[in-house]
């Protein structure tokens, strides 16, 4: 294997860069303008990494197929983006306004940027990408667009058949592919505005791209970026003998020494969480025959008391070897999240006062009982994950001081997906969308699929939620997408309804180079790997 | 000439309802496990995923069709040569097998070829010096190794070689980073000797015993004990009267161990993260891709039928006995 060159960037050249960057994001399409700038920017020392993150896309990179939905679609661009404190800021768009009724959502294009074969990307190649990504069946939903329609060069229009503040997401998400290169063979070659150019692809093996000199937001520091495809021995392994300079590894092999590499740990919203079923058991089953509802968990107090006397500083630091961080709802860290669910927990005495005075009697065995029914229900859990197996443990342990008695319970998906109606289930989620919260929680959406398992319903937060969807600003969205979560009376928050018990954020953990600076990560979503690359134009060798 | 034909036509009628059989079994056993592809595919996006999204992702993949319609259409385009398309890869299944297939070859037929030598070598010499030190030390080492699973083996060898030692690469077919049009003989040898070597060990123990026996047998015989009467050295009547002998269970052995061979690269390539048909394979039967599951199925059952051929039609070649009976 060669050696990759790792020469210092001094200071100087970062400004050099930026010079670069904005000489480079205001010239024209490669072809017809290569004057100076890339000419200097030869001169710029460049080098190379290789990383192990795991999720190879087998699909390939087609953003309309589902490429590039977690962090950097690497080599197309989107129209809007996420910056590190998920802030939403322009890429391809200049701007975008929504009319008063919410349908018709206008999005003006920058003017000079280029695919990575010179072609200047339009408008049309924007309609042209929704309007195919709609077509397309695929992960990509787009069920509110109606369509999209390119005005002129640097307008595309979007009808939606109703008003979904939500569909920033998309312009958030999808890259846009060029029309003129797009065909059946496009995912194994894909042609985009992103900051890597696609060089080869050796499926089951690696992904090789190069940084694109004309990328409009500045070309990439790193020269050439190998995305290797191992499993997570085999990472860590190559990591040891050297030959990675990012590895994705699981928590649980975060606590080794590998020299010459830092451990990175990145918080993220990839969440666990116990949802109760809020339903009382009266014998109804869904058409699958899943019978539905709990007179335990039925019980708010008994949700709150749960919320309450969960440690979960303690789950951090005994299940996640302190690689996560207590979790008090679905989006913490998000720009929805609302900061009063927080509280205080671990506290089994305000636990017991708030069941004593619900009612719920301590019995002889030590369990709770109120008007015969006996505080035991089951905890359900994917039987092949350690790790909630382990949270599922701890819990039970934690609410058994309060007189509470969850029997962990390891299961298959399937037959979770019949017991999730009647029984406790540890879950994981998180997602940079809200339409997450609002598909957890909504009344309307209860037992379809794996939505509101729980059958929770509260009209005013249904409302709250509904009125966000059809929001026409996105403050306003985020001010509704709080007011759901605790309005100063009622939410979905732990010490309110408490339809869930949130336990933790995962860390997703990194060993990364020493010497390679791979920034500020923003706080990531369930999945693991990929998300790192949403800023790497900004890695680079100290 | 008409014993040949018939003996042709058994085998592929043979062959016709066996690959009927396995993949009638295959799909009936992937419609019934609980994988849900369509949820495979969605994955971590199942919250933000529409019911009507999931129908439109069924309705696409045709899996909206009962389950007895979609095997029959299936048949049916496979009757016109066509495999169908892959659900996760995207491409036709043939296009899929092909490339993974290309590097599973290499790595399998070199294994192959170490096994079937190596082994046969050291049965030769154990039988050889039967009873001495070194006949214990190869069966010593025979023993430990058909005992030993080919993935730990493979991680122990990882650990030595690539990790300690730094010798050899971590894996993968070819250097990271490098493109393929850049890649050289000498690199590619690298990546496939530690795969090669843990692949190869399944069959070592198995031909050496084999042949260390029936080799024994041979020098027991009266023909044996004849020639060594006429004054004849020991390693004489392994070369004039053993070879031909031996070689007819080493043989079987060897073309038998074609399906042991498929399956041991399927762990070999997951150790060794190498690109092959067996890591494809995996990945299909997790993800519920019915049409790159049967396209695997149907390609290994010709795989190893083609061996257990191979293996019929050589014994006539070698042991005129068999030639001499020859019943279709």
């Amino acid at each position: 294997m060669p050696r990759r060159l790792r020469p210092n960037i001094p200071a100087a050249t970062a400004a050099v860069c930026l010079a670069l960057a904005l000489a480079v994001s205001s010239a024209g399409c490669a072809g017809t303008d290569t004057g100076g700038a890339s000419t200097a920017s030869d001169e710029r020392p460049r080098d190379e990494i290789v990383v192990s993150l795991g999720g190879e896309p087998e699909e390939g990179f087609d953003p309309i197929t589902g490429w590039g939905r977690y962090g950097s679609p690497l080599f197309q661009s989107t129209l809007l983006a996420r910056d590190n404190d998920l802030e939403i800021v322009n890429d391809l768009a200049t701007g975008y306004e929504v009319s008063d009724d919410g349908l018709t959502w206008t999005v003006t294009i920058r003017h000079g940027v280029c695919f990575h074969d010179g072609e200047p990307l339009t408008a049309h190649d924007v309609a042209f990408t929704f309007n195919t990504a709609k077509e397309s069946g695929s992960i990509v939903d787009l069920g509110a667009m109606e369509s999209a329609r390119a005005i002129d060069d640097a307008t595309v229009v979007f009808t939606l058949s109703e008003p979904r503040s939500t569909f920033v997401v998309q312009l958030i998400s999808l890259g846009i592919v060029p029309r003129h290169a797009y065909g059946p063979e496009y995912a194994r070659s894909p042609v985009g505005s992103g900051p890597y150019r696609f060089v080869e692809w050796n499926p089951g093996q690696q992904l090789i791209v190069e940084a694109y000199e004309e990328y409009h937001g500045g070309a990439a520091e790193i020269e050439r970026v190998t995305f290797v495809f191992m499993g997570e021995d085999a990472t860590l392994a190559a990591a040891r003998a050297g030959g990675l300079d990012v590895a994705a590894v699981p928590a649980s092999l975060a606590s080794q020494v590998i020299p010459g590499m830092r451990l990175v740990a990145v918080a993220s919203v990839d969440n666990r969480g116990i949802m109760f079923p809020t339903l009382p058991d009266e014998g109804e089953t869904t058409s699958d025959g899943a019978p539905i509802g709990n007179d335990v968990t039925y019980d708010v107090a008994i949700r709150r008391a749960i919320n309450l006397a969960v440690d979960r500083d303690a789950l951090v630091e005994g299940v996640l070897e302190g690689f996560g961080s207590p979790a008090f709802s679905v989006s913490d860290g998000l720009p929805w999240s609302n900061p009063d669910v927080v509280f205080d927990d671990g506290d089994a005495a305000a636990a017991r006062a708030l069941l004593d005075e619900a009612g719920w009697t301590e019995s002889a065995g030590g369990i709770r009982e109120k008007d015969g029914v006996s505080a035991r229900f089951d905890l359900v859990y994917p039987a092949d994950d350690l790790v909630r197996q382990s949270l599922a443990l701890a819990v039970a342990d934690q609410v058994r001081q309060i007189g509470v008695e969850m029997t962990p319970v390891g299961a298959s998906w399937d037959e979770i997906r019949m017991a999730m109606h009647s029984d406790a289930v540890l879950f994981g989620w998180g997602s940079h969308d809200p339409t997450e919260m609002y598909n957890l929680h909504h009344g309307a959406l209860a037992g379809r699929e794996w939505w509101n398992p729980g059958f929770y319903r509260n009209p005013v937060i249904d409302a709250y939620m509904d009125q966000a969807l059809a929001a026409t600003s996105e403050e306003a969205a985020l001010e509704l997408w709080r007011k759901a979560q605790w309005d100063g009376v009622t939410g979905i928050s732990g010490t309110a309804d408490a339809p869930w018990c949130w336990l933790v954020n995962l860390d997703h953990c990194f060993f990364v180079a020493d010497g390679l600076d791979i920034g500020p990560s923003r706080v990531q979503p369930h999945g693991h790997g990929w998300p790192i690359t949403a800023d790497i134009t900004d890695w680079r060798w100290e | 000439m008409t014993a040949v034909l018939t003996y042709l036509a058994g085998k592929a009628f043979r062959l016709a309802t066996l690959l009927a059989a396995v993949c009638a079994l295959s799909f009936w056993l992937m419609h019934i496990s609980p994988i849900d592809p369509v949820q495979a595919y969605v994955g971590a996006e199942m919250m933000l995923v529409s019911p009507e999204q999931r129908a439109e992702i069924a309705e696409r993949w045709g899996l909206d069709e009962p389950p007895i319609e979609r095997f029959a259409l299936w048949a049916a385009s496979l009757a016109q040569g066509d495999l169908g398309t892959s659900l996760i890869y995207r491409q036709p299944v043939s296009t899929v097998i092909a490339e993974r297939f290309a590097a599973s070859l290499v790595l399998m037929g070199t294994a192959w070829t170490l096994s079937g030598v190596f082994g046969f070598a050291l049965g030769v010499i154990a039988a050889r010096y039967r009873g001495t030190l070194t006949d214990r030390a190869i069966r010593w080492y025979c023993l430990t190794l058909a005992s030993t699973p080919a993935f730990w083996l493979g991680l122990l060898l990882l650990m030595v070689f690539a990790v300690w030692l730094g010798l050899l690469p971590m894996g993968l077919a070819s250097p990271a980073g490098v493109r393929s049009d850049d890649v050289t003989w000498l690199d590619r040898l690298r990546h496939l000797v530690l795969p090669a070597l843990t692949l190869s060990v399944i069959g070592v123990a198995n031909i050496a015993l084999h042949t260390r026996q029936k080799l024994i047998d041979v020098l027991a015989s009266d023909y044996a004990v004849f020639a060594r009467a006429r004054g004849e050295s020991e390693t004489g009547i392994i070369i004039r009267h053993g070879m031909r002998n031996v070689a007819l269970p080493a043989l079987t052995v060897q073309f038998a161990s074609f399906s042991e061979l498929f399956g041991g690269a399927v762990l070999a390539e997951q150790v060794f993260s190498y690109p092959g048909l067996g890591q494809a394979t995996v990945q299909a039967g997790l993800q519920g891709d019915v049409p790159l599951l049967l396209g695997a199925v149907i390609f290994s059952t010709l795989f190893v039928f083609a061996g257990n051929l191979i293996a019929d039609v050589l014994y006539r070649a070698v042991d005129p006995r068999t030639r001499a009976e020859a019943p279709a």
